[in-house]
């Protein structure tokens, strides 16, 4: 397909990094080609060398790190063997780098219009400091930043993540390069953020045609931006293809289980023999293919012979000598059991719902001394009314800052102050702080959290981490305890080899699992569930969520799921409650929600959330549609974002709740009519304007 | 603006109640030093008349709350009193020593910021190389070193087997500013060693967390050259946190210098005050200590100060 030459080459890179006394190679044999204009995408999951090709391209080796052999060309040029001083007229000029968290990027004491300026400046670009103001206020204006003036003379913890992404993506274009490194820009940001991002990306993109080279593990995000997709598995490619052959014939079995794995909003269901196995466990890799162990094909000559990438069609390599006796990957997911299946509600209509929240109001900074200087706490989460069947999951979505950890906080006992109505089992009240509830509530609802590194503590074993709650509900010990941890640890399906280790021993995953294995150690009926998704890969994410499915089934526990990813709420709740700032503004059964009629917010969510799949457009979101503020003046908080805003009414009374049928409500004064996109034309005209 | 005035009048305050509270603890420890104290100065055969009289002068023979206010009013104009034994007012009797003593504590704090910094930068971007390594081993040695050792180490060298400085720095004799300095240079140095051990190793492992930083990395990335980098990126964020060493070390030179006083024989602050001690002389005891404590004070709180207006977001909210 290509006959240009390449704009910038990787040529059999090997890198290893220092470790523990030795050197690991961490990425083996690696070459590729970023042609000028297109957009390479890297996926691949944590850990299997993304960031270190990142690092290539910039001729970067950081600390403990090498390049063993190989070339990266550019220009004429090896990257890897430029003096300091000619890598430094590359980078940040011909090739620049848009990093992962901006957060962190920005030199936090300058401010960051200087940290641009430094920029042009440095590589001659502009001639004077005004001239590099005046071009880095213009770069501002071009990434759509609104009063680039004002941002220009801000420090960095006083933007917003989006703000921020958007500074730095200005600092990569400052002196037009030729390409551009994307190491997971949008990873940290809300999903509505991070599809302006694209759409800038593919904006500027358009503008000025350069390569950018897109490093991520969101398929769905490759699946929308990216030209040609590599597959990196364990420091090698294992599959290059232009994008869309790749999501209708991905050929590696690994590609084929990566793309299976992604959850989606408009197919819930997931196929299960094709969900990725096991997990990557760099020591025991074998000599040959390293997907080996994991892949349902693999001979024994897999093991020993290592992969080249072959060409398997038109512009197409994999790195897999039996890929043609591997059926087509459709044929895969028509033939495989269905895994996760949005089950429709578990709970007879006259159960009595385990917890049972009305008009609840949740706070900070009410404590002793601000009581009595009579100050008022900081409402974070405002009337909000929802029940949890038992056996059922509800999951709460919305971005970061809208109060969905607060909840599960607050029911939990955790927040200072709570006020309103909280029921559990129609009997126990919810709104007492921990210190005083009884034995039998603290059991009965059990936390995990969003991040296993953090929650598990590191010194003690995993048999001491899930035996705790055992001693202190059940006052088993000893040899019974052993027994009901070995259980637990099977229930997650760990093997007895755990019992005896550390949390940094393990993976990502498998920590997660312990954390489930200890609350379900106190067998609690309810379990609040944290994001705890979020910090793993997609393929044990899958795994993960399945076990959790599994065992509401088995165990009749019900979940209050808390997530920003609305294609793994799709998959496994039952109720979605979406919150903004701190009030509920639709509730409902999950096909629903994911039904019109929407709330404008969730219509917004879902229009962000990108597919995995090139052939689903994503609608040109409002270049600007606004951040969330946590505490918006208006009746309706949503009001000064929303693209249908009906006019004053919405910013003066509060909306009131529109009853789409028994179990599904959406607060807005538009009625259920005017909320259903396709009947409403003049709904689809204002998201045209708000578009241009 | 306004949040910054606003912690920074708090902190002023704060830093008054905190002296007036020093204030008295000093005076009631003053007071509780045994003997009578008219008894002491005029003799064991003064009459009591003669001493009824001396108490009433000094107002001893007033309740020790009135005594404290009657002294903390006088501090405050900077009028302590007169020394007990030498019955000279108390500015004339510290005055001079105190211009010594800020006159080494200026020289050695001048010559400990730049060789901190400096030592602890190279150190870093070398981590781990024989240059880290030996500066590491020097910085150890210096830390397990007393500093009277380090003091009679230099006196030996520089003094005694090479004569550049004199042994004894008694600056009162110094014909000019530049005698002065010679006399000074020995006891500064001292001074300098045992400060900077400790904070190289410190600003070393700051630096070294910020040189590991993302904004570090994105900085050498931006094709920004490795000094600008250090300078511009690494160097700001990491001094930040040592001021707080820096400070309490310029508060340590004006206060607890005596062993290094003593060893160079030097007339400052230091010595003085274990000669008041010695002599039960209250009221040098109560001067000294309330001006060792203002000065450690307010080295906090311009710290405190510089670090709000340093940091954009403590500076801006």
């Amino acid at each position: 397909m290509n006959h240009q030459k390449p704009l910038i080459e990787i040529n059999n890179l090997n890198v290893e990094y220092w470790q523990q006394g030795r050197w690991v190679q961490v990425i083996e044999r690696l070459s590729l080609q970023v042609f000028p204009a297109e957009t390479f995408g890297l996926v691949g999951e944590s850990g299997c060398g993304k960031s270190t090709t990142a690092n290539a391209l910039l001729g970067f080796a950081p600390r403990g790190a090498r390049y063993s052999s190989g070339e990266v060309w550019f220009e004429g040029q090896d990257l890897l063997r430029l003096k300091p001083s000619a890598l430094q007229k590359v980078r940040g000029r011909k090739i620049s780098l848009v990093p992962q968290n901006p957060t962190t990027a920005l030199s936090p004491g300058m401010k960051v219009g200087n940290q641009v300026v430094e920029v042009l400046l440095n590589h001659a670009f502009s001639r004077s400091k005004e001239e590099a103001r005046q071009r880095t206020i213009e770069l501002f204006r071009r990434v759509s930043l609104k009063s680039p003036e004002a941002i220009f003379n801000k420090y960095p913890h006083q933007l917003s993540g989006g703000q921020q992404q958007r500074v730095v993506i200005a600092m990569a274009l400052a002196c037009d390069p030729q390409l551009i490194v994307l190491d997971e820009p949008t990873t940290g940001l809300d999903v509505t953020t991070q599809a302006q991002i694209l759409d800038l990306l593919r904006d500027l993109r358009s503008q000025y045609g350069m390569a950018m080279f897109y490093i991520t593990h969101n398929l769905g995000v490759v699946a929308q931006i990216c030209t040609r997709i590599g597959v990196m598995y364990a420091g090698r490619l294992v599959e290059v293809a232009p994008t869309r052959t790749l999501f209708a014939k991905p050929t590696h079995p690994y590609t084929q289980g990566l793309i299976a794995s992604v959850p989606r909003i408009s197919a819930p269901s997931r196929r299960q023999s094709l969900l990725l196995k096991g997990i990557l466990r760099r020591p025991d890799l074998p000599p040959g293919c390293q997907f080996a162990p994991r892949c349902d094909f693999a001979e024994e000559q897999c093991f020993s012979q290592a992969q080249q990438l072959i060409e398997v069609g038109p512009a197409h390599q994999a790195a897999c000598w039996r890929w043609a006796d591997i059926p087509a990957f459709k044929e895969r997911l028509a033939l495989s059991p269905i895994a996760i299946e949005p089950s429709l509600s578990a709970s007879k209509p006259n159960d009595q719902p385990i917890v049972e929240v009305k008009h609840l109001q949740i706070g900070y900074g009410a404590n002793r001394r601000e009581r009595f200087l009579k100050r008022k706490p900081t409402i974070i989460v405002d009337d909000i009314s929802f029940e949890v069947y038992p056996g059922e999951t509800l999951a709460l979505v919305g971005e970061s800052g809208s109060g969905k950890t607060t909840v599960a906080r607050a029911l939990n006992g955790l927040t200072p102050y709570v006020r309103g109505e909280a029921k559990y089992a129609g009997r126990h009240d919810l709104t007492i702080a921990v210190d005083q509830r009884s034995e039998e509530i603290l059991r009965s609802i059990q936390l995990i959290f969003q991040n296993p590194d953090a929650s598990l503590n590191p010194r003690q074993r995993v048999s001491k981490i899930i035996s705790r709650p055992l001693a202190k509900f059940f006052k088993v010990t000893g040899e019974a305890a052993r027994e009901r941890v070995e259980r637990l640890l099977q229930d997650v399906r760990l093997d007895q080899s755990y019992y005896n280790r550390y949390p940094d021993e393990l993976s990502g995953g498998e920590r997660q699992r312990i954390a489930i294995a200890r609350a379900l150690a106190a067998e609690p009926d309810l379990l609040l569930c944290d994001e705890v998704l979020s910090a793993l890969d997609v393929s044990v994410q899958a795994n993960v969520l399945e076990l959790l499915v599994e065992l509401q089934s088995k165990r009749g526990i019900s979940y209050l799921f808390i997530s920003h990813d609305l294609a793994v709420v799709r998959s496994i709740a039952h109720h979605v409650g979406v919150l903004y700032a701190g009030t509920l503004c639709e509730f409902g059964k999950v096909e629903e929600v994911f039904n019109p009629p929407y709330h404008p917010y969730t219509d917004m969510l879902l229009k962000a959330a990108p597919e995995p799949d090139p052939d689903h457009v994503m609608p040109h979101t409002r270049t600007d549609i606004g951040l969330l503020d946590q505490s918006p003046n208006t009746a309706c908080p949503f009001a000064p974002r929303c693209p249908v805003k009906v006019g004053e009414i919405c910013e003066q009374i509060t909306p009131p709740w529109q009853i789409a049928s028994q179990s599904h409500r959406i607060r807005c004064h538009l009625t259920l009519d005017e909320l259903l996109p396709r009947q409403n034309k003049d709904y689809e005209l204002k998201i045209k304007e708000s578009i241009e | 603006m306004n949040i910054v005035i606003k912690t920074i009048l708090s902190r002023v305050f704060l830093a008054i109640l905190t002296l007036l509270a020093v204030s008295m603890f000093i005076f009631w420890a003053a007071e509780v030093l045994p003997g009578d104290i008219a008894a002491r100065v005029l003799g064991r055969e003064a009459t009591e008349e003669a001493k009824q009289a001396f108490r009433e002068r000094l107002n001893l023979d007033r309740p020790v709350h009135e005594r404290y206010l009657i002294w903390l009013s006088g501090a405050v104009r900077g009028d302590f009193g007169h020394a007990l034994a030498s019955q000279r007012s108390i500015s004339e009797v510290v005055g001079p020593r105190l211009k010594n003593t800020i006159f080494l504590a200026l020289y050695a704090f001048i010559l400990y910021v730049p060789i901190t910094v400096f030592l602890a930068t190279i150190s870093a971007l070398n981590r781990e190389r024989p240059l880290d390594n030996a500066i590491s081993l020097l910085t150890l040695i210096g830390l397990s070193l007393p500093e009277f050792v380090i003091g009679t180490l230099l006196i030996y060298i520089f003094a005694v087997n090479n004569p550049i400085f004199p042994v004894m720095a008694n600056v009162q004799r110094a014909k000019s500013f530049w005698d002065a300095v010679r006399m000074t240079t020995l006891p500064a140095i001292t001074l300098t060693i045992v400060m900077a051990v400790y904070s190289v190793r410190m600003l070393r492992d700051n630096l070294i967390e910020v040189l590991e930083s993302d904004y570090v990395r994105m900085a050498t990335l931006k094709g920004l050259p490795r000094w600008r980098v250090v300078f511009f990126h690494a160097l700001p964020n990491a001094l930040v946190p040592a001021l707080n060493t820096m400070a309490l070390n310029l508060a340590y030179l004006i206060g607890g210098v005596v062993i290094v006083e003593q060893v160079f024989v030097y007339p400052g602050l230091g010595t003085q005050l274990v000669e008041a001690v010695f002599l039960r002389d209250a009221p040098v005891i109560e001067a000294i200590a309330l001006l060792v404590s203002l000065i450690y004070i307010s080295a906090n709180l311009f710290t405190d100060i510089f670090s709000i207006l340093s940091n954009p977001r403590l500076r801006t909210g």
